[in-house]
């Protein structure tokens, strides 16, 4: 018999985590690692996650599981004395601490909106009409940093759409490039990065030069200095260096 | 206090749109004092009680609001049918909470503690105008903050940030009988399969004709 399982029961591995520790009644200082594991595995085989997102964060856990175990299987330094030996556990249960003490008042959170639900208030005051003269300063009370990042984007969308895309043959090489950066190199001696890349108008000529420069440096032909971070770079031929 | 500013006072709070604060009043009751404010919403709901009315003054999100009592919440559902919010799932509850105790906070630390992604949670609670950004965090990556808003304290009844519950101690967490690990065992027994997981008990046997028509249910669902 095949059963289909909501994973959903569980909000995530820690709910998981936390079921499994309560369904075998052990301390959750002293999780029994290996058994807790293989319980873990056996319940996200049977859960089917199909959606990847969910099943990572699942696979996540079972990682950090499996690191506390072969961790656990180390033999203790004998420099270490017990005070100092740091259970493997120790950061699992305090995110699961943790993670239960949100649950915990999300719980409470929830009596306290189905409590609210009870009172109404006044709804939908369209019949008040703004006036004209309102203050900037009163109109922006309420707006939000995400409210004008909503807005900005809205702008976005709605701008008119530009349907066409102009090609145009690319008349350049990177022989061309590569001929023009020796005979400059031949010429100068030594060139600046800067100088070199400020004559070019187009973006593609720029690029095609780039990739001629890279080309060069890979063949050893020229070489290529930089004093500090982003400071300008030298290009110099090989033997002129 | 003169009548006269008492009625002013509830003729403010009867017409404002969102809860009203103190300064406000103030604001509109020039020389008035907070305390004056107080006294005077005290007399209005002891009025309301002894009428009796429908209504009260609750303190909220900072200021003073209008609303029904519990008692007719049933009528008003009613009136309201198909304009009244859905409740929030668990998931945006316990994320709710971590962001109204821990705020500003970034997605990376929510995600830390509740183990799994929070995206579409954030969205949702960010549509239903819960959460906002409130800024961006000086870390690389400049990830953005979130905090709750106004109406996050409205939806709970909340005055302001101190009233939420307080969070447990450890030692309390280690208390047996959690509410919600029990829910939990519940829903696991009625919807999974018990015997595949090794906690097969006697119930076993009512159970499993449930659980076969549940999965013939979704089949469906999923063919359809």
């Amino acid at each position: 018999m095949r059963y289909r399982i909501k994973l959903d029961i569980f909000e995530g591995p820690f709910d998981l985590l936390l079921f499994l520790i309560r369904k075998n009644e052990v301390d959750i200082y002293d999780i029994p690692i290996a058994d807790i594991t293989e319980q873990f595995l056996e319940y996200i085989e049977a859960l089917q996650i199909l959606d990847l997102n969910v099943a990572g964060d699942f696979i996540e856990m079972v990682a950090i599981l499996m690191h506390i175990k072969a961790r656990m299987l180390l033999p203790k330094s004998p420099l270490e004395s017990d005070d100092e030996h740091e259970d493997p556990r120790t950061e699992l249960v305090e995110r699961l601490l943790e993670y239960k003490r949100f649950k915990e008042v999300s719980f409470e959170l929830q009596t306290l909106e189905s409590e609210r639900r009870k009172y109404f208030p006044r709804r939908d005051f369209k019949f008040i009409t703004f006036p004209e003269n309102i203050s900037t300063e009163e109109y922006l009370e309420k707006v939000t940093l995400f409210d004008l990042m909503i807005a900005f984007k809205r702008a976005l969308e709605s701008m008119p759409k530009v349907t066409y895309h102009e090609v145009r043959r690319i008349d350049v090489t990177v022989e061309q490039q590569t001929e023009f950066l020796l005979e400059q190199l031949r010429q100068k001696q030594m060139i600046l990065f800067q100088d070199l890349m400020k004559q070019f108008k187009e973006k593609i000529l720029l690029i095609v030069t780039f990739i001629a420069l890279l080309e060069l440096v890979r063949k050893g032909e020229v070489v290529v200095r930089q004093s500090g971070v982003f400071d300008d770079i030298r290009i110099k031929l090989k033997d002129a260096a | 206090m003169e009548d006269k500013t008492i009625q002013i006072i509830e003729a403010l709070i009867f017409a404002s749109d969102s809860p009203l604060p103190v300064n406000k009043i103030k604001e509109i009751l020039e020389g008035i004092g907070a305390r004056e404010i107080r006294a005077a919403v005290n007399k209005l709901n002891q009025r309301y009680d002894e009428l009796p009315s429908a209504l009260k003054i609750v303190e909220v999100a900072g200021g003073f609001q209008m609303v029904t009592r519990p008692d007719y919440a049933d009528y008003l559902a009613r009136l309201y049918k198909s304009r009244q919010t859905h409740r929030l799932t668990h998931k945006a509850l316990e994320t709710l909470a971590i962001i109204a105790y821990k705020q500003p906070i970034t997605k990376q630390e929510m995600e830390h503690i509740r183990g799994v992604n929070v995206d579409g949670v954030v969205r949702t609670l960010i549509e239903r105008n819960l959460i906002t950004v409130v800024g961006r965090e000086k870390a690389p990556g400049n990830p953005l903050l979130y905090g709750t808003t106004k109406e996050f304290l409205e939806y709970f009844g909340l005055k302001s940030l101190d009233d939420l519950p307080k969070l447990k101690e450890i030692d309390e967490l280690l208390k047996g009988d959690e509410k919600f690990l029990e829910s939990l065992d519940q829903v696991v027994l009625e919807q999974m399969a018990p015997e595949e997981l090794g906690i097969a008990n006697a119930e076993i046997n009512q159970d499993e004709n449930k659980s076969e028509s549940d999965a013939k249910e979704n089949d469906q669902d999923e063919s359809s």
